[in-house]
């Protein structure tokens, strides 16, 4: 329950800053993908069903809220705490630098997905041209990883929950 | 229960199972406006106490920055002229602050007179957290008398159209947005197309037939045919016409009139416009 209390809140914060910030700064694709960055940690260190459902959930409230194509985000973020749960169960590993770099490749295919999503399969060439963007915004996110990491880990300690792999 | 198959696997399970609801929600096309409407309605009440009070800070960081600047070269002052020249700034912006505000809704006021249509003014306080995505968020919703489809315009031009309206706030889709498009005709020449908006963002107009006489600097305005807009709202200017590709139609490119990042307020024309006779709608 503490669990899903501190992600819940951690991605409500992350979507307000996300919809605030780049309408009053002009900072664009700088926006770091903050709610991915929370999928890729539940993945690394969660490992059950309730992690999935929060990931859907993360998805879902990205697609209901922004957005015009719903479940969307809600497959791309289901598919990153998958892909994350296995690699960390593979690796038997939780280092920041793996969530570095996992959290360019989700951003970079998650971006690639949604501009596909967007410019519909009959324009692809559309989407790839968008590729320069997506990477840069994925470079911003990996970069932003260590401190929202830093940050979940800190929270979870603070309601008494362990940081590390926590099976169900 | 710890030992069986469904345990064991029960993440990937979980996460399979929830792929494919996600899946399905994709391929029945549901669009957030629609069956999601009231998630995505309970989100924009929870959102919109941060939302509006970073519009604030927004507002007030910008003033602060300059004052940083104004003040980084003076020298050792007495602390009270200090204090009463940094009392003196912060109120002198936000006088101005004040006065910028006063001018936008006097202007969205006197808009409203010209157009003859009851309208209610709204303020922007975000946007969208999807960079592929165009829309706002506005400070008004239902309880103000909004409802989704309603025009929202600016002293500049149209901006765009409600999509999704909570209690106390609601979500524009701009014209510039990919999933957006709107009747409109070439001012000079009476070329009619509809203005769509493309993936990174610009502006177009489709369907113009490469006879017409079409050309940069034009003003494109809406037609009215599409039960939103009124007609004759500007739209943006004709910036480029090619006839590039084998198609039919021209390939027009058009500036937006209204500049969509530092829109502060707006207005959401709550009636709809006139219905035209089906012979005037071809």
């Amino acid at each position: 329950m503490r669990l899903v209390f501190i992600y819940a809140i951690a991605t409500l914060i992350a979507l307000a800053l996300e919809t605030t910030i780049p309408h009053w700064l002009p900072i664009g694709m700088l926006m770091p993908n903050l709610v991915l960055i929370l999928a890729v940690d539940l993945g690394m260190k969660h490992h059950g069903a309730i992690g999935a459902l929060l990931a859907f959930g993360m998805g879902y409230a990205i697609d209901s809220f922004s957005g015009t194509h719903l479940g969307l985000n809600a497959f791309m973020l289901t598919l990153t705490y998958l892909v994350a749960y296995g690699l960390s169960r593979y690796l038997i590993s939780t280092s920041t630098t793996i969530g570095v770099i996992l959290v360019f490749v989700a951003a970079t295919v998650t971006g690639l997905a949604n501009s596909i999503g967007s410019a519909g399969l009959e324009a692809p060439g559309d989407a790839f041209a968008m590729l320069p963007g997506l990477a840069l915004r994925a470079g911003v996110s990996a970069l932003f990883t260590p401190w929202v990491f830093a940050l979940t880990g800190f929270s979870k300690r603070a309601v008494g929950l362990r940081s590390r792999p926590v099976r169900e | 229960m710890r030992g069986t198959f469904l345990w064991r696997h029960r993440v990937v399970l979980t996460s399979g199972i929830l792929m494919l609801l996600a899946m399905h929600m994709l391929s029945a096309g549901l669009a957030p406006g629609a069956r999601a409407e009231k998630p995505s309605l309970a989100l924009m009440w929870i959102l919109r106490p941060f939302q509006s009070m970073s519009a604030d800070l927004a507002g007030d960081s910008t003033g602060f920055v300059h004052d940083y600047f104004d003040l980084v070269n003076v020298r050792q002052e007495n602390l009270q002229l200090k204090q009463q020249v940094a009392t003196l700034e912060g109120q002198r912006t936000r006088l101005a602050e004040l006065e910028v505000e006063n001018r936008h809704l006097s202007d969205l006021l006197e808009l409203r007179e010209v157009l003859a249509m009851p309208a209610v003014a709204a303020r922007v306080i975000g946007a969208d957290a999807d960079e592929l995505s165009r829309t706002l968020v506005l400070s008004q919703g239902s309880s103000d008398g909004l409802r989704r489809d309603m025009a929202v315009i600016s002293t500049e031009g149209v901006v765009g159209k409600l999509i999704a309206v909570a209690p106390d706030a609601s979500r524009v889709l701009l014209i510039n947005d990919h999933n957006s498009g709107l009747d409109a005709f070439d001012q000079r020449s009476r070329a009619r197309g509809i203005v769509a908006g493309q993936l990174n963002g610009d502006l177009t107009m489709k369907y113009v037939d490469r006879t017409e006489d079409v050309k940069p600097g034009d003003s494109v305005v809406t037609s009215g045919m599409d039960g939103i807009f009124p007609r004759g709202l500007l739209v943006g200017q004709i910036t480029r016409v090619s006839q590039e590709g084998p198609g039919l139609f021209l390939n027009i490119d058009i500036r937006p009139a209204a500049e969509f990042r530092k829109l502060e307020h707006v207005l959401i024309l709550t009636q709809k416009p006139p219905e035209l006779a089906p012979e005037f709608k071809g």
